[in-house]
């Protein structure tokens, strides 16, 4: 693993694992969780592309996925922005919620547990974890 | 789909009893990087000069820019070869000059900014430089050249971490800002990793492995781990 920063920003690249889906994956938490500001300009393809080493290629790939999300737009002879309506970043938070709760929840109900029981599975890890 | 840049199927090449190339079939589309990857020997440069014309296939079909491989279309490509040397008297300046006047599509500002990121000093002679510097010099006479394919045989061998880095940043450069189409060969496949769009692994003359490098690494892990087990297999 590689911890290399772009501009403002950390992103860590793993070789063994497809690498477009890991930029997708830190930019999505980056912009979702406001590391990146609303309406703020994120790296070229070609500067993202240089600090990490790698094929511009498979950056733009993961920049045209990030605008199919809704969370950013290219403006013509400026780069690529964050999008400015928190709304849409809102409401691309909720849908990756919605599909984390269920991928969690179907896990826990084919090993058989109940509601009652993922609950306390919860309650108990979050003390473990300590309180975030 | 997009336009083919290197069409090849069923290539073969023998030396005498040995086959160095056997029933090669690849297509490498505009704007990609391919990872011609194996041991020495295992036929990769072999491959790289089929494409230039310096070595006729035995067998088999090769398209290179649309056309049949020949002197036209090497005014299209910029190629370095494996081990490759430089007129021992010519400086820095001086090479860059010559490639100015005889290298189809050579760009003189290009090379200059080159040079100042390969960090080459401008009266130095071929024959004084290290073998990296050379190597550094023979490659921004590659790289200054607006054309669309530019073939590297070994590009990082005997060169420096830190010089890799810079051939690093030029090829991210040739590929963002020139479209151009990349064939690497190199068994320093860790620098070279993140680079690939698709990797070729030969293996003498024959394909052993080859596909995309996102599902490679998907399926396998890294490129470099990859490459480290076939040729362990190899071995046995």
């Amino acid at each position: 693993m590689d911890e290399r920063k772009v501009g403002s920003l950390r992103l860590t690249l793993d070789f063994s694992q497809p690498l477009y889906e890991q930029i997708l994956a830190q930019m999505r938490s980056l912009i979702a969780r406001g590391a990146i500001d609303v309406g703020e300009k994120i790296p070229s393809v070609r500067e993202m592309a240089h600090e990490l080493k790698i094929n511009p290629n498979t950056v733009m790939h993961a920049y045209q996925e990030l605008e199919r999300d809704g969370l950013t737009e290219k403006r013509r002879g400026q780069g690529t922005f964050v999008t400015e309506s928190v709304t849409q970043i809102r409401h691309f938070k909720e849908r990756l919620a919605f599909d984390y709760s269920d991928q969690f929840l179907d896990k826990m109900h084919s090993l058989g547990f109940r509601w009652t029981e993922i609950q306390s599975f919860l309650t108990t890890t979050r003390e473990k974890k300590g309180e975030r | 789909m997009s336009e083919q840049i290197i069409s090849a199927k069923g290539l073969t090449k023998r030396y005498g009893g040995k086959t160095a190339v056997e029933n090669l079939t690849l297509n490498v589309e505009k704007g990609r990087v391919l990872g011609m990857l194996g041991a020495n020997g295992a036929g990769k440069s072999t491959f790289f000069r089929m494409i230039v014309g310096l070595v006729q296939p035995d067998d088999g079909h090769l398209e290179v820019l649309g056309k049949e491989p020949g002197w036209r279309t090497n005014a299209e490509i910029a190629y370095l070869p494996d081990r490759a040397r430089w007129y021992g008297d010519y400086t820095t300046k001086q090479s860059i000059e010559w490639g100015a006047r005889f290298l189809p599509g050579f760009d003189s500002e290009e090379a200059a900014r080159l040079r100042d990121i390969m960090r080459l000093p401008m009266d130095l002679k071929a024959g004084e430089m290290s073998k990296g510097q050379e190597a550094r010099l023979m490659l921004i006479l590659c790289m200054a050249r607006r054309v669309p394919l530019v073939i590297l045989d070994e590009p990082f061998s005997g060169i420096d971490g830190s010089s890799r880095e810079h051939i690093m940043d030029v090829l991210i450069d040739a590929l963002s800002e020139k479209q151009q189409t990349l064939l690497i060969s190199t068994h320093e496949i860790y620098e070279a990793e993140g680079l690939f769009d698709r990797v070729v692994f030969l293996d003498q003359g024959r394909v052993a492995l080859s596909g995309d490098a996102e599902s490679l690494r998907g399926q396998y892990g890294s490129i470099d781990a990859l490459s480290r087990k076939l040729y362990r297999e190899g071995e046995k």
